[in-house]
């Protein structure tokens, strides 16, 4: 058996629709107001698929970047992994639809369907693989189509605001020097508070699963229903506590951390959990202002913007953490 | 670095058992002739409200009992279905609450019918990674909601029942998971698919010329189907033995799952496996995607078919297309 091998990001990419939705372009098809939405999120705008496209279609000009990046070919990787809550199509997953884009065929693949916390699962997913000697280079990708699945009515409002449609990609692949790359993932979930961020439908616990009345009536089962004020309580104690976790566990504290990439869910949150960890404005990135929450693919987008500003020099010690719908969250902490 | 065994294994199906004279009316033919398209007689059916994850924790109850072990030494859960509770969040979720696990990460993967063996390696790999020590491995489906109750349904619905099955897999001294190889190719993918809801259909997911058209149903196209899953069975059945250097011969029981049992048959025929070893496992209760191969496993050591030692080879065939092998010693 070969020597353990820590894990390493590769290579990134990113890929966004093309049409930008400002606030202002929401207040047309929905009583709200430019201020409310970026006083509460601190949200500017998104962006919004205008035709039928698929998280694998955004998917897979992230993954083209991340191998480019990487240097590696589609057809040496041994795995694909994609992140989204908002599949193309019921079965199978998104992934098989990246697959066949990616033109490659074989290897296996498969989705993972965590939510906010998505990017942050895969990673752990990836990491093991590589870990155990069963894959040298996984792809994983966060692809969501959010907007055909928002209510854009007044009654929709506090959901569709936040959310926005786009993608990111991360291949990894073997490292040998277990100071660098992933040093440490943490997952975890507590499904008591599962419905307070969900879509409902398509359930299979309800039958049929879907009905035709479910199309268009107001408060549909199809629309995200969230409890915002519990999401974001939750929020700011899970994401100081797993932070702190991932830190310990390498012997670490917050003054060694680099940057933190807190998923996007939005830019209050991400103030406030910066604030209690002490960390000044430059060690934490956020992009929400320009794309929303993106879900699974929050993270990678930040991270390879982060990169490409050159907020990540090599050796910086990077912190991934996540919380969302789920609840899920978790954090991995990594050594650039 | 740690082994990973199978140190536990449930399954769970519904009370309520329906049998193809039953779904009769409904598909516009003969019970005779739904078992003729099929090969299936009989499945269950979950209670209305029912998910995936109330079968679930049945199964991982069962599973974690017979490791000796609770919900509280879980340190993973890793949730394979293709029928989830609701759009989101995942099945793991609510299956950590529903045992009552410490806050431990659930993992929902989605590789359709191979997806136990697709959760069963991902929770190998976390344990031999020194990632996870005991990880609960969930597989359930209920399929029952999502099927159409028509005529034109009537190939295609018999084939499936709602059940669950689980794992408990954990560090070991001697390696339990000999060989695990998956494959994905997604070229013919449309043959065994459903397209609705569709995030990628602009400008909303889910429409009534959609509905109407019943594009939110399972579409089948099982003259297609079969013979590429008789080859990928016969394939991976020699990859994965191959894989772990060990002969068909000393394999006690082999698990082929395929939402036809008579073409997983075939497969093991060819593939020259002792027919007495075999269990396709669509026989029992028809094809229950992601949950079939634990069930049939934990069946296996109820009956005493299996037992601490004994080689199985488990291998899958599905929608994306996905397939894979994993041989484990008990």
């Amino acid at each position: 058996m070969d020597e353990t091998v820590n894990s390493r990001i590769l290579g990134l990419g990113h890929h966004l629709p093309e049409r930008v939705v400002t606030n202002q372009d929401l207040t047309r098809l929905m009583d709200t107001s430019e201020e409310w939405i970026e006083q509460r999120t601190g949200i500017r705008e998104r962006r919004f698929i205008s035709a039928d496209m698929g998280g694998a279609d955004l998917g897979e000009r992230a993954a083209r970047e991340a191998l480019r990046e990487a240097g590696i070919a589609a057809g040496d990787l041994d795995l694909v992994i994609l992140g989204s809550l908002s599949p193309d199509i019921d079965f199978p997953g998104t992934a098989s639809l990246l697959q066949r884009k990616l033109g490659v065929r074989g290897m296996p693949v498969m989705d993972v369907r965590n939510q906010c916390s998505g990017f942050v699962y895969m990673l752990a997913v990836a990491d093991a693989w590589i870990r155990s000697g069963d894959a040298r280079y996984v792809l994983v990708v966060g692809a969501e189509i959010h907007s055909t699945g928002l209510d854009l009515s007044t009654l929709g409002r506090e959901v569709a605001v936040i959310f926005g449609d786009g993608a990111g990609a991360a291949v990894l692949g073997p490292e040998p020097d277990r100071r660098r790359g992933i040093l440490s993932t943490h997952l975890h979930s507590e499904g008591r508070y599962a419905e307070k961020l969900m879509v409902e439908a398509a359930s299979s616990r309800v039958r049929p699963r879907v009905t035709e009345e479910m199309l268009d009536q107001p408060g549909s089962r199809l629309w995200p229903r969230m409890e915002g004020r519990y999401v974001f309580k939750h929020a700011v104690t899970r994401f100081p506590e797993v932070i702190r976790e991932a830190l310990a566990h390498n012997g670490c504290t917050t003054a060694d951390l680099d940057l933190l990439i807190p998923h996007q869910a939005n830019l209050r949150i991400s103030q406030l959990v910066a604030m209690g960890l002490e960390l000044p404005e430059e060690k934490v990135f956020n992009n929400i202002q320009r794309y929303g929450n993106t879900t699974a693919a929050s993270i990678p987008i930040a991270l390879h913007e982060a990169v490409q500003e050159g907020r990540v020099r090599p050796g910086a010690l990077v912190c991934l953490a996540a919380f969302g719908a789920g609840f899920t969250w978790g954090a991995a902490l990594m050594r650039w | 670095m740690p082994a990973s065994a199978v140190l536990g294994c449930g399954r769970h199906l519904p009370a309520r058992t329906v049998t193809d004279e039953e779904l009769a009316r409904d598909l516009g033919a003969s019970g005779a002739r739904l078992a003729e398209l099929t090969g299936v007689t009989r499945r269950h059916h979950a209670d209305d409200g029912h998910g995936p994850s109330d079968l679930a924790r049945e199964a991982a109850l069962a599973a974690l009992a017979s490791a000796g072990l609770g919900p509280a030494d879980v340190d993973l859960i890793v949730f394979a279905t293709m029928t989830p509770d609701i759009a989101f969040p995942g099945s793991g979720c609510f299956l950590q609450e529903k045992l009552g696990c410490r806050t431990v990460g659930a993992l929902d993967v989605r590789a359709q019918c191979a997806g136990a063996l697709f959760a069963l390696a991902t929770a190998d790999r976390f344990v031999r990674a020194g990632a996870a020590e005991r990880v609960l491995v969930a597989c359930a489906e209920v399929h029952s909601t999502a099927l159409d109750y028509a005529p034109r349904a009537a190939a295609v619905t018999p084939y499936f029942g709602d059940g669950a099955g689980a794992l408990v897999l954990g560090a070991a001294r001697e390696p339990g998971v000999l060989a695990a190889v998956l494959h994905s190719d997604p070229d013919r993918l449309e043959r065994f698919w459903c397209e609705f809801p569709a995030s990628r259909h602009y400008p909303a997911r889910m429409d009534r010329e959609a509905y109407r058209a019943g594009r939110h149903y399972y579409q089948l196209d099982a003259a297609a189907v079969h013979p590429q899953a008789r080859e990928a069975l016969v394939a991976v059945t020699r990859e994965v033995l191959a894989r772990a250097a060990v002969p068909a011969e000393r394999v006690a029981l082999f698990l082929v799952h395929y939402l036809d049992a008579r073409v997983a048959r075939e497969a093991a025929e060819a593939a020259h496996l002792p027919g007495e070893r075999v269990v396709a496992t669509a026989e029992a209760a028809g094809h229950i995607a992601a949950a079939g191969i634990p069930i049939a496993l934990a069946d296996a050591l109820a009956a005493g078919r299996v037992g601490k030692g004994d080689l199985v080879c488990c291998v899958a065939f599905g929608a994306g297309m996905s397939w894979g092998g994993v041989l484990l010693r008990l």
